[in-house]
């Protein structure tokens, strides 16, 4: 048996989030996440050095990306003797990376890591109909020009139409937006408290960066200093006016609108990780440790449970395992896909009743204290570049408990196909 | 006795109705005399692996590899009796027309695995004509049998049984008045919680005519469904109770499930849909447009 050693995060660094079809429209995953990648070296004197692994990815992605992080890599200062790979699950794509990251330094395997996402809503992969395609792999097939021809000629005009990627879960065929309404209505999510997590999310980030929190965890990227998603100005009053757009069908009891759900946002963001002693020797800062994460699944194709609320499931596990409860934490962060996404996952910790039947709890799990909840802002306010948040996320908290010794941060962060990943940081 | 017959093509079949109903040899509004319909029964070669494929991928279902999923769903064993179905109610003799029929519900008793390549034998009669009150409606039963069982034994058991129930609009019973028949209670909808959204594009109706052969006109192109009396096209019933099935079939069979439709489902659409478990072994589905909050379909599934 190994000796599990502590997996050290020692910085971050994101490029600033942009609403989708704006300031970073011309850019792909690769530019973005190289560009993220080299603040990174930038900031933490990284050129020329060899690291264990660098792991993240894209939720959506080209298949000419097939080794999205290594070709990024190699387009950084990093030695290109530094092995990279791509991971994937959904949303929650840069917290398995970061997670699994810190697993193998842990165990020693490695020493240093870089891990985190990117993703493009503007630049998402268009593909051709599955007929065309299957056109053109029997042409491709065909041992003679006569075959070939044949295989073309089977071509239809309604062949041709371009394929852009679906946000509704293939399964059911909704929408996550639609999900979550069902879920927001099943817990008896308001309007008012769902408007009130978002405006705080807006006010709590734009006030981060007027305190210059984010100087050193953000670099700018196409003459955009900050997440071009937020609206410091945002109040409940204004939030109020909008009319929901996820839904509808409930009527006057639908609460979801454009502004209490994430917006469509283009970014990358990646996390430094290293063994104590690497960090010693190459005198970098140590912010946090990572201490655990947890992932959970829930069967949500026809209804048993929300898609969105596999992070209540993994909480209870998570903190079982390391004997600790949510008054022993100082901070929270929990990923705003939406504001009924936080409320329902709190509204079911809070649940006698959710916590026994489902969770297999005594008692439940106990409330959050809102003033410890997504201090600097969240998804809500900085925007969603899916695979990005983890980084985004684990970069903030990391900082938040700099200084503050022993002192523990909670993540959720919730995923398509009902999945999610749980995580706990320590502050040094 | 049942007649036995050639598995009949679907698209002579259609080619005849549609000539049927230009020239009314079949008078549509009026009176029925005759209500004894003679069984047909063909053989079927089995369904290909060909189809099961196209099948599967048109509703997103698991792969038939062969050693996981082998068991065709029942709406392709559906798929296979359906033109020995047509072919007795476009018979001379069958008193109700057929282009224009409106199908109402269906119910199978799904009793023991099919599968690709398996050859088959279908025995089809129609049954139970009674009056509805626009029109008259019939029972037409499909059992399918194993090649080697004597669909006409009194002790056969069929693999599969299936009841299609039709409306005839505008052809009344002789005699009976014609307000009989009681309208289905369409109270007030109150809609579900959605489990799901089927998006529709206005090919659906061909799509799934490519898949099962039924290029009923109505379902083609809102042209020939105008032509036919649809307001526009619309997409096959069976291809709502395929999809609700999808993914919830046992792979030894033994189920049953119903289908009950309501308003048509016009292409495209945006179908609302809800899979409600009732216990360990029953589901209830709902099918309904949700902006005008009108219902589609309800139907059942109960597990052995």
């Amino acid at each position: 048996m190994v000796d599990i050693r502590d997996a050290v995060i020692i910085g971050a660094n994101r490029i600033p989030f942009a609403r989708a079809h704006g300031a970073y429209a011309e850019a792909s995953n690769q530019d973005m996440l190289t560009s993220a990648l080299n603040g990174l070296v930038a900031r933490f004197g990284l050129q020329g050095q060899q690291l264990g692994a660098v792991a993240g990815g894209a939720v959506l992605k080209h298949s000419k990306n097939f080794n999205l992080v290594r070709e990024s890599l190699l387009g950084t200062p990093l030695d290109p003797k530094t092995p990279a790979y791509d991971v994937q699950m959904a949303c929650a794509t840069g917290m398995e990376a970061i997670g699994s990251l810190a697993n193998k330094i842990k165990l020693g395997q490695i020493d240093s890591a870089i891990g985190g996402g990117v993703d493009s809503i503007s630049d998402a992969p268009i593909v051709v109909t599955d007929e065309l395609r299957g056109v053109l792999m029997e042409a491709n097939r065909a041992k003679t020009l006569g075959q070939r021809m044949k295989a073309l000629a089977k071509i239809r005009p309604g062949h041709l139409a371009p394929q852009a990627p679906g946000t509704n879960e293939p399964r059911t065929g909704l929408s996550m937006g639609e999900h979550m309404a069902v879920t927001a209505h099943q817990w008896g999510i308001t309007r008012q408290e769902q408007d009130e997590l978002a405006a705080a999310s807006h006010q709590n980030l734009a006030k981060a960066y007027d305190d210059g929190f984010f100087d050193d965890l953000v670099t700018p990227f196409k003459g955009v200093n900050r997440d071009n998603n937020m609206r410091a100005d945002s109040t409940v009053e204004k939030l109020a006016k909008l009319s929901p757009v996820f839904g509808r069908n409930l009527g006057d009891e639908a609460t979801m609108t454009a502004a209490n759900s994430t917006a469509l946002t283009d970014g990358a963001a990646t996390v430094l990780l290293g063994s104590e002693e690497w960090a010693d020797a190459q005198d970098l800062p140590k912010l946090a440790n990572f201490v655990d994460y947890e992932e959970a699944a829930v069967d949500f194709v026809d209804g048993a449970e929300g898609l969105l609320m596999a992070p209540a499931y993994a909480a209870a596990r998570m903190l079982k395992r390391n004997n600790l409860r949510f008054e022993d934490f100082e901070y929270f962060e929990i990923h705003e896909a939406f504001a009924s996404t936080v409320l329902a996952q709190m509204r079911a910790w809070e649940s006698e009743e959710f916590c026994r039947e489902k969770l297999g709890l005594d008692q439940p799990l106990g409330s959050i204290d809102r003033s410890r909840l997504n201090v600097t802002g969240s998804s809500l306010a900085a925007g969603h570049p899916f695979a990005a948040t983890g980084g985004r996320i684990v970069g903030t908290l990391a900082k938040l408990l700099h200084g503050k010794p022993g002192k523990l941060g909670f993540i959720s962060v919730c995923a398509a196909g009902g999945q999610g990943i749980t995580a706990i940081i320590e502050g040094r | 006795m049942a007649r036995k017959i050639e598995l009949p093509a679907l698209s002579s079949i259609y080619r005849r109705a549609a000539v049927d109903a230009v020239t009314s040899r079949l008078s549509s509004t009026g009176s029925l005399r005759t209500l004894e319909v003679e069984p047909v029964l063909a053989q079927h070669p089995g369904i290909t692996e060909a189809q099961a494929e196209k099948y599967r991928r048109l509703f997103n279902g698991e792969p038939f590899d062969g050693v996981h999923r082998t068991s065709l769903p029942s709406v392709l064993v559906h798929i296979a009796g359906f033109p020995v179905q047509m072919a007795l109610m476009s018979a001379e003799e069958f008193p109700l027309p057929l282009l224009g029929m409106v199908h109402l519900s269906n119910t199978v008793e799904h009793r023991r695995p099919i599968t690709a390549g398996q050859p088959l034998q279908i025995l089809v009669g129609a049954e139970n004509f009674r009056p509805h009150r626009r029109g008259t409606q019939v029972d037409i039963t499909v059992e399918v049998y194993a090649a080697d069982e004597d669909p006409q034994s009194p002790d056969a058991a069929p693999l599969w049984r299936g009841v299609s129930t039709y409306l005839g609009r505008g052809s009344y019973i002789a005699g009976s008045p014609k307000e009989a028949g009681s309208r289905t209670g369409r109270g007030e909808f109150t809609p579900p919680r959605p489990t799901g959204r089927w998006t529709l594009g206005a090919d659906a109706g061909r799509e799934y005519a490519a898949v099962s052969g039924d290029f009923n006109p109505i379902h083609l192109s809102s042209l020939t469904a105008k032509a036919l009396g649809q307001r526009t096209t619309i997409v096959h019933g069976m291809y709502s109770a395929a999809r609700m099935l999808e993914g919830r079939e046992p792979e030894q069979a033994g189920h049953r499930w119903s289908i009950e439709f309501e308003a048509p489902i016009t292409l495209p659409a945006s179908v609302a849909f809800a899979a409600e478990r009732q216990d360990d072994s029953a589901w209830r589905f709902t099918g309904w447009n949700p902006r005008k909050n009108r219902r589609h379909f309800t139907g059942t599934l109960t597990l052995p």
